[in-house]
């Protein structure tokens, strides 16, 4: 009758698992006292799975309901975007940047435009640096409102309600950023030099009626989530990072910040317009899930200070260095340049080689959430299987940028 | 409380030309870059001792790896690290070569515990092989993928694609 | 010719309950959708049909046409039984309830006893579905759940018995005439209800106790490796059990048919008023289900158990002391027993939620914050 079966080899993250287990066992972990052996059952959370927030394979190592040890398997939305860099001139990649981290278009732009401006020596305009800063603080409360709204969904049919009030306000700011770039994700906008649009009649005032409406709608959110009981009891205390972890991983963004580390890009390695900017760097103590939670609620608040303040700011003048028309192919002088940016989930960033030739030599993202992946296997042993699923909305990963 | 950021400032030359003094034999071309980054080239053969004491260096301890890239320099490879000190809130960028024929070096998963995955897309895309890594296998491609893709001599191979 | 007739009778009063029993499922489903979709700002299905009515049907057909298969080690015989058998509960337990005046299947004189052993069914049917499937994930998704659903049992039945202390008699039909009057029993023991309530929620593995269930998490329980129309009876038990179970309380707790007017029109010796009474009274508690749904967040295993064997049996032992010592007593007891219950149900309420949440308070301050 077993002949019928024909059981699919293993594949090398599954076979390293398996032999964990045998090395463990031989080691004598594990077995129980009468020396039976391990209860231990590799399961594959599959590249499609409602709660890996997409397509991330873990294979996990269960004993019961435990998870011993897991083994994050990427690379199934991996698109070459380093090697299609050097076959593109650095103005023909600017679109194909947005869709690394594809939640938070706007900032994985500005990193790449600004490490190409240092490379080729061009000082953004003014005005545009107050805009990118506007669009970009939007871009980050949308991306921390999809972040919450889908760490709460994974926690309860309450969080299926939070996910769509929470879309439905990041509906409002998808529209803005559409009114002024034409495009609701996958912006391409930010040019070397400046912005390819100014701000359209009335956006500021539609953007300043947004801000208003905002603290009451985060005040709505928390009140569902923060005195809820049972919401404490399965987010306290649970997937802390500690400090060290921070150090040894390079842990960055709300991740970090939630464990006592005030780690801001924009305060530590100030860029564009953020030292006339008063805002303040949200940390919280316990590093746990909740407090990861609502460091990214305290942003929300924060980013629509910076925003106000920005509008507030906004000068007069062009939004392009040079004539109306952007410059098509830059050739930046030989050498090499990293600029790391405080993107919604860490520290983005993009290494470029340049040879003095129109394409880039090589190119390397820095991705926040490459590295927050590494810390997974250390953070969700010990916990139990839900638990588990609680700790990884919480680092909020976008495969995208894990990929490229 | 904690872990604090730029406890200890110093300006980028003083950097520069500590690291210069310290590492004298080791490295070679020590530049600022600014604003906040120091580059730096060394030999392969130097690299394990040199983070080490990178890392635990008293002034500008650099505890926290940033990212590894491997680069193909068509003469040869180059693996480049790139280290954060807290205690200045500094970079640094360290261009260790390669030879080709043999594209081997240390791994530093020893010293910063970030290096495993970084180092393994090095060897995913380019080919460096890190000798010492607890377990060098691809990340991104298929486990059976044959070739290096960001090498420049790169040839989208058929093999790679059984199924068109 | 009595024999052919109560054999006729009996088998009519059967057809009618699967009915109340399908359709109920049915109307549950799109009801709950679209109540859900518009608390969380959405419009849910409303395409089928006017308003989306007819979609449980094309669910239904949908689930109907999937391919038919089992795992080949599945035991064969059980794992079939399984989703059959899932049903008996829901549909037997309306042979004791009255829909309106005088229409009851059979007039047992242990009604009460007899719901609550036969919603257990359920619980055995989940047990066999799990084990057949020679999963172990299924297993342990399906001993959860009969575990959950033999705590939350005790506090059901001591909830009930308070119901049969106060009437004096095991009949339904008993308790429905002493409720006459609209001296509902929730009205004057609203404290039982509480009780009562929560455990039929957990029972019928709704709302925040559906952790058996629960779609986000790694493996779906006990009906992983059930598809098409075997998993679609399990699924339709589950929302025809929100309709029983609330008729249930509505029955024991709301005064049953019984509402202004009951008696105005009878037709056939059927009081319609009645009927429609039950259905609405029905309705209000089947919509606080949904509505407790998404209110919510899932209880975690640990968390489930202790409240039941922690705070809900304890407390319905204490009900039935005090109601028994008020009864004894107490002259004019339904006054004392009113007042009594009031005042437990709000200090209840009152209480709960801040003793927790000072305890959440203090176990923050108690954990460690992060260092180096």
């Amino acid at each position: 009758m077993f002949d019928e079966f024909e059981t699919p080899e293993p594949d090398e993250a599954v076979k390293l698992a398996l032999r964990r287990i045998d090395e463990a066992t031989a080691r004598g972990e594990g077995s129980d006292a009468d020396g039976l052996a391990f209860n231990e059952v590799v399961v594959n959370m599959g590249p499609q799975h409602p709660s890996t927030h997409g397509v991330l394979r873990l294979v996990v190592t269960l004993d019961g309901e435990l998870v011993k040890d897991v083994i994050p398997v990427i690379g199934y939305l991996h698109r070459c975007k380093e090697k299609l860099a050097e076959r593109r001139t650095y103005f023909q990649y600017i679109p194909i940047v947005d869709r690394t981290e594809y939640v938070a278009g706007i900032n994985c732009e500005w990193a790449y435009v600004m490490t190409v401006e240092k490379l080729a020596g061009i000082r953004p305009t003014r005005r545009a640096e107050f805009i990118r800063v506007i669009t970009g603080e939007l871009m980050r409360i949308a991306s921390h409102l999809v972040a919450v709204g889908t760490f709460t969904a994974d926690l309860s049919p309450l969080g299926t309600a939070m996910v769509f009030y929470m879309f439905r306000d990041r509906e409002v700011i998808l529209d803005l950023l559409e009114e002024l770039t034409g495009a609701r994700m996958m912006f391409n906008y930010f040019r070397f030099g400046g912005v390819r649009y100014d701000l359209p009649d009335g956006w500021v005032e539609k953007c300043r009626a947004f801000l208003k409406k905002m603290p009451k709608l985060m005040r709505e959110y928390e009140s569902l989530v923060d005195d809820n009981a049972i919401f404490l009891q399965r987010t306290q205390g649970k997937g802390v990072i500690t400090q060290q972890d921070v150090v040894d991983y390079g842990i960055t963004g709300p991740n970090a910040r939630a464990s006592a580390v005030a780690l801001d890009l924009r305060r530590t390695r100030p860029y564009s317009v953020y030292p006339e900017l008063d805002f303040e760097v949200c940390t919280l103590e316990h590093g746990d899930v909740f407090d990861r939670y609502k460091v990214r609620m305290n942003e929300m608040r924060e980013s629509v200070k910076i925003i106000e303040q920005a509008l507030d700011m906004l000068p007069r003048g062009p939004v392009q260095v040079g004539s109306l028309r952007a410059p098509y192919v830059i050739t930046p002088p030989p050498g090499s340049c990293y600029v790391g940016q405080e993107n919604p989930r860490g520290e983005y960033g993009t290494y470029i080689e340049s040879d003095g030739s129109r394409y880039p030599y090589r190119l390397k993202y820095r991705d926040p959430c490459f590295c927050n992946l590494q810390i997974f296997p250390k953070l969700l042993s010990g916990n139990k299987i839900a638990d588990a699923v609680a700790i990884s909305g919480s680092i909020d990963l976008v495969l995208g940028g894990i990929d490229r | 409380m904690g872990l604090e950021i730029g406890t200890h400032p110093m300006s980028m030359d003083d950097i520069a030309s500590l690291l210069a003094e310290r590492f004298a034999a080791e490295f070679h071309h020590v530049r600022v870059q600014e604003p906040d980054t120091v580059v730096a080239r060394c030999a392969r053969e130097d690299l394990a001792a040199v983070a080490r004491s990178l890392k635990e260096h008293p002034e500008v301890g650099y505890e926290t790896l940033n990212w590894i890239a491997g680069v193909d320099h068509v003469k040869h490879f180059e693996s480049v690290y790139h280290v954060y000190s807290w205690k200045t809130n500094t970079y640094l960028e360290l261009h260790v070569e390669v030879p080709r024929a043999t594209p081997e070096i240390d791994t530093v998963t020893g010293v910063w515990p970030a290096a495993d995955w970084h180092e393994r897309e090095s060897f995913d895309m380019v080919g460096i092989v890190y000798t010492g890594h607890p377990d060098l296998r691809r990340i991104l491609l298929k486990d059976d993928f044959v070739g290096h893709p960001l090498r420049k001599d790169y040839v989208d191979l058929a093999e790679n694609h059984p199924h068109v | 010719m009595d024999i052919l007739l109560a054999i006729l009778r009996a088998l009519v009063f059967v057809v009618i309950a699967y009915m109340v029993v399908f359709v109920a499922a049915l109307v549950n489903i799109v009801f709950e959708r679209r109540v859900l979709a518009f608390m969380q700002d959405r419009h849910g299905p409303n395409r089928t049909g006017p308003h989306g009515v007819l979609q449980s049907i094309a669910d239904a057909f949908k689930m109907m046409g999937k391919e038919d298969f089992r795992p080949l080690l599945a035991d064969p015989v059980l794992f079939t039984l399984a989703p059959v058998m899932v049903m008996i509960g829901a549909v037997a337990v309306q042979l004791v309830l009255p829909y309106t005046a005088g229409i009851t299947a059979t007039d047992l004189n242990v009604g009460v006893i007899f719901i609550v052993a036969i919603t257990s069914f359920t619980t055995v049917s989940i047990l066999l579905g799990g084990w057949s499937s020679r999963n172990k994930y299924s297993l342990v998704g399906a001993l959860r759940a009969a575990a959950q659903m033999i705590s939350y049992e005790i506090p059901m039945i001591l909830g009930l018995i308070v119901v049969v202390m106060v009437v004096g008699s095991f009949s339904v039909s008993a308790v429905v005439e002493a409720q006459a009057g609209f001296q509902w029993i929730a009205f004057y023991a609203p404290f039982t209800f509480l009780i009562f309530y929560i455990a039929s929620i957990a029972e019928l593995n709704r709302g925040p106790f559906d952790l058996p269930e629960s779609e986000s998490e790694l493996v779906s329980g006990y009906g992983t490796e059930y598809s098409g129309m075997r998993f679609g009876m399990f699924f339709l038990n589950e929302y025809a059990g929100m309709t029983i179970m609330s008729m249930v309380a509505v029955t024991l707790f709301f005064g049953g048919w019984q509402g202004p007017y009951d008696g105005a029109v009878v037709f056939w010796g059927v009081s319609w008023l009645g009927l429609i009474w039950f259905i609405l009274k029905t309705y209000v508690l089947v919509f606080a289900l949904v509505w407790i749904r998404l209110s919510l967040p899932r209880l975690q295993v640990d968390q489930l158990m202790g409240f039941a064997w922690k705070i809900l049996i304890p407390l319905g032992l204490v009900n039935i002391l005090a109601t028994a010592a008020i009864m004894l007593w107490v002259p004019s007891w339904k006054w004392g027993l009113a007042v009594f219950s009031w005042v437990a149900l709000l200090t209840f309420v009152g209480l709960f939620d801040p003793i927790l949440k000072f305890r959440l308070r203090k176990q923050r301050e108690r954990q460690p914050v992060v260092s180096a």
